[in-house]
Order: C-alpha cells, then sequence, then structure tokens
C-alpha cells in the first residue's frame, strides 16, 4: 500500500486539479459500464495504463502489479460465470463433462461473457487506479469536501488516513519485535502473537486519539478540523485527453 | 484443438495459477467495474438508509462527548490496519482478518456501517481492493449484513453462552455471512445459463469456500484471543465503550 502512496504523492501529475484526474477516471469507468463491450473495455485498458506510464511517469512495472492485486479475485469469479452446472447440456456446447448426474459445461455465451466480464473489469480498475496513482488520498478527501461530503465524514476520513500510517508504523515495530523473539515459528504463536498486537493495537489507538483530543483542546478545539486548502493547476490536456477517450470508447463502442 | 478449447485451456489455467500462488486470502471484494451499472445502482440504494442512520448516530455521538471524533477516526484506522495483519489459516497459507466482528463488538452496528465502508474506501483507494462502483455492493455485505450478524449474535447470546463462544461465533458468522451475501451479489449479477441463480450461487459459493471459510475460523479464533487480551489489559476502554455491559466478569 505504501507503494501507490508514494507514486501519488510523487508523480507528473501531482499539482493538477483532483476533479479533472476524477472526473477522467470517472468517465472511463461510466463509459466503460454504459458502452459494455469488450472492445470499449479492452481499449479503456491500454488508454489508461497508457496516461499512467506516459503522462503520469509511473513505471509500467508499478501499474501492472497494482492492476493485478484482484488477480485473485478475478480468477475465481471468471471460472464461475465461464461454467455451468445443470442436470443437462445446454444445446451447443464449447466442452461438457459429466460428473454423476451433473454436467458441468461452457458455452460460447458463458465464453463472450467472461471476456466481456473480464475486459470491462480491466479497463475499471485500470482508470480507478490512474486515479490512485497519481493522486494522494488528502487530495481525494479534500475533493470530496468540495462536493459536499458531511463534514463529520470528511473529519473522521482525514484522521483516519492520518492514523492509518501512524498505526502502521506502530504494526510494524511490533511484528519485528515478535518475529525477532520467534513470535511467528509456529501457526500457534503466530495467531497468539497477532491476538498480542491486535490488542496492543487497539490500547495504541484508542490512547493515541485521547492525546490527540488533549493536543486539540489547549490549542482551542471548537469542534471543526480547518485546514488550509491546498492549491492545484488545472490543465487543459485533461479536457483534451477527456474528449479523445470519449471519442475514440464511444467509436469502439458503436462500431462491429 | 479448436482455438475455444486452447482459450478456455488458457484461462481456467491462468485462473488456477493466480489462485494457487497468491499464498494470502484477503477479504472477498467485488472489485471495479465486475457489476453491471444496474446491479451496482441497486446495492448502493439498499446500503445508503443505513450510510444515513450510521452518519445521525456518529453526529449524535459526537454531540455528547466530543472526543467521539477522534475515536472514530482511528477506529476506522484500526480496522483497516487489522486487515494489513496476516495470520496463520487452517489450510496452511494465510489470510488477512477483516475486522468486521472485533469492531461491532467494540463499536455497535450502526457505526460499524459508516467505519466499515470508510474502511472499504480507503481499501479501493489505497490499495486497489475493491472499487468505487462496487462500494454499495461490497459495504452492503460486510459494513452492513456482517456487523448485523455480528451484533445479533454477540448480543443474543450474551448471559446465555460462555463469552468466548459469542465472542467466536460473532466474528466467524460475521465473514461467513458477507461471504454468503457477495456469493449472492454474485450470482444474481451472473446467473447460471442452465441452473439460474441457484446455480450460479452454489458456483460462486463453492469456488470462493476455498478462501473464505478458512479465513472465518481463523478470524473467530483470533477475535477470541484478542478479546481476552483486551479483557486482560484494556478492561477500563472496554468499560468506557460500553462493551462489557451486562458481560459478567
Amino acid at each position: 500500500m505504501r507503494v501507490i502512496d508514494r507514486y501519488a504523492f510523487g508523480n507528473a501529475l501531482r499539482q493538477i486539479d483532483p476533479a479533472q484526474k476524477g472526473a477522467l477516471a470517472l468517465l472511463a469507468i461510466i463509459l466503460c459500464l454504459a458502452l459494455d463491450r469488450p472492445a470499449v473495455g479492452a481499449l479503456a485498458l491500454i488508454w489508461m495504463l497508457a496516461l499512467t506510464t506516459w503522462w503520469a511517469r509511473i513505471p509500467l512495472r508499478v501499474s501492472g502489479r497494482v492492476l493485478l492485486t484482484e488477480g485473485l479475485f478475478l480468477g475465481l469469479s471468471i471460472i464461475g460465470i465461464a461454467l455451468s452446472i445443470g442436470g443437462k447440456t445446454p444445446e451447443t456446447t464449447v466442452v461438457a463433462w459429466q460428473i454423476g448426474a451433473l454436467w458441468i459445461s461452457m458455452t460460447p455465451e458463458s465464453l463472450a461473457l467472461v471476456t466481456l466480464v473480464l475486459t470491462r473489469s480491466l479497463g475499471c480498475a485500470a482508470a480507478l487506479n490512474f486515479l490512485i496513482l497519481t493522486t494522494p488520498l488528502v487530495d481525494l478527501i479534500d475533493l470530496m469536501r468540495r462536493i459536499r461530503l458531511p463534514e463529520g465524514l470528511i473529519d473522521i476520513m482525514a484522521l483516519t488516513y492520518r492514523a492509518i500510517f501512524v498505526l502502521l508504523d506502530c504494526l510494524e515495530r511490533m511484528t519485528t519485535a515478535q518475529d525477532a523473539r520467534l513470535g511467528y515459528a509456529t501457526a500457534r504463536a503466530a495467531m497468539r502473537s497477532a491476538a498480542l498486537l491486535a490488542s496492543q493495537l487497539f490500547l495504541t489507538a484508542y490512547r493515541r486519539s485521547q492525546r490527540a483530543q488533549i493536543a486539540l483542546e489547549s490549542r482551542g478545539f471548537d469542534g471543526t478540523l480547518r485546514v488550509l486548502p491546498l492549491t492545484y493547476q488545472r490543465s487543459p490536456r485533461v479536457w483534451q485527453a477527456s474528449i479523445a477517450l470519449t471519442a475514440s470508447l464511444l467509436l469502439a463502442g458503436i462500431v462491429r | 484443438m479448436k482455438p475455444a478449447h486452447r482459450w478456455m485451456l488458457v484461462v481456467i489455467g491462468a485462473a488456477l495459477l493466480i489462485l494457487f500462488e497468491s499464498r494470502t486470502a484477503y477479504a472477498m471484494h467485488i472489485m471495479e467495474g465486475f457489476l453491471p451499472p444496474l446491479w451496482a445502482g441497486f446495492w448502493f440504494l439498499l446500503v445508503l438508509p443505513f450510510w444515513v442512520l450510521g452518519i445521525r448516530r456518529i453526529n449524535r455521538l459526537i454531540a455528547e462527548k466530543p472526543e467521539t471524533r477522534l475515536l472514530l477516526g482511528f477506529a476506522a484506522a484500526f480496522a483497516f490496519v487489522l486487515s494489513a495483519l496476516k495470520i496463520p489459516s487452517v489450510t496452511g497459507s494465510s489470510s488477512h482478518p477483516t475486522g468486521t466482528g472485533l469492531g461491532t463488538i467494540l463499536f455497535g452496528p450502526l457505526v460499524m456501517s459508516v467505519l466499515g465502508s470508510i474502511v472499504l474506501l480507503f481499501q479501493a483507494l489505497l490499495i486497489a481492493h475493491g472499487g468505487l462502483t462496487t462500494l454499495g455492493a461490497n459495504a452492503f455485505s460486510m459494513a452492513v449484513v456482517g456487523p448485523s450478524v455480528a451484533w445479533f449474535i454477540w448480543k443474543g447470546l450474551q448471559d446465555r453462552a460462555p463469552i468466548w463462544l459469542a465472542v467466536f461465533l460473532a466474528a466467524a458468522m460475521a465473514d461467513l455471512s458477507t461471504y454468503v451475501i457477495t456469493s449472492t451479489q454474485l450470482a444474481l449479477a451472473y446467473p447460471d445459463a442452465v441452473g439460474g441463480f441457484a446455480a450460479s450461487f452454489a458456483k460462486f459459493g463453492a469456488i470462493f469456500a476455498v478462501t473464505q471459510i478458512p479465513l472465518a475460523i481463523s478470524e473467530g479464533i483470533l477475535t477470541v484471543l484478542i478479546f481476552n487480551a483486551l479483557q486482560a489489559n484494556a478492561l477500563a476502554e472496554l468499560q468506557s465503550l460500553g462493551v462489557l455491559k451486562g458481560v459478567r466478569a
């Protein structure tokens, strides 16, 4: 997870308004879902990987690895869509196996559906990854404040983002300490260590939240967390890219 | 060999490779773009009332006790970081706990519907697990149904069963119900060509059982151990959260 966060802060598109980057990613996702054709998904995947690589200057190796984090889910659920189970086989099958009274079969339609879902998911995921690899979460939370999500929710999210890294550091230090004392040598010990670690982590979280509260109150906390608004650049190239993307995806969606 | 045959072998081979290569199993989040738009919207509509209720409850808590705001921020972070923890799974590989059961016992189901959704959103934005358009579906299974099931078991078994059993069942059943709901969501969106919804549900259920049932059992055991450790080390904190109300020591 630190990989994504690191690139989000240090890529070539860091200064561009998150609303623009968000709109571009959302546009690709909506077009992929609405047009619903394998060609559109595949084209969106290529578009988004290309933008991430050449425009945001994030190595293809990194964006490729991030894209495959969901590989397990995708791989498993694709099998579920490809295979049909039933008492009989459909009219036309690509393959069919019989196990007892059940037929496991694969039809040309289910293969077409697999292609569609695979390309659509990868296209959408590449668009989402473009957004998260180019935009730090602080910018996204700022964006959510601008679109007027409830103030209390935004405060909690901003705190959560900060607290995640504090607690993660804590978690890593404790894991190293336990590991050095053979805390993860056997499955039984690992379970005990993990439980001890989680309970200590809970205590750390609880006490840190109280200390932060005291620190805020001593500085005149009145219930709202105010931060300086960030300044961004608006780039006309984002609009050009959006128009080109929309045009090419629409074309891929219409032409047979 | 027909080209379609060859294609099928490639797809299945790749899927199996990914399945056995990845040693650690995460909770089951539906990935971005996987659900057709109608279903994605449907689950958002279903989860919306719980978000409204949860945010109203949080606002009331903050009005009563201002320090709740910071506590909830750290609580969401705690739940997020918990999913970075690696625990041994009963099948020999390892898995990541979801923290749903523990979070519900500590903070209650309505607050958890919001905290769980924040965790899901952050998982989509920070580690690329799950997605934005599928957030509604994932939040429904993991932040609404899971916590509700955990809460009913936890409250229902209080004073009727040993505390470890209540904790174990709350945590394990939260994971299992999340897995059942996610399988349902997938089956509804992609019904089987021959057997319809039921066959599709059986397929997805069977496929994901490989990762999700060991996860539920491991997380149940882990949550019992965490709860014991919390009772030993953090009794005052548990009492101030109101967790031990009605629990016999």
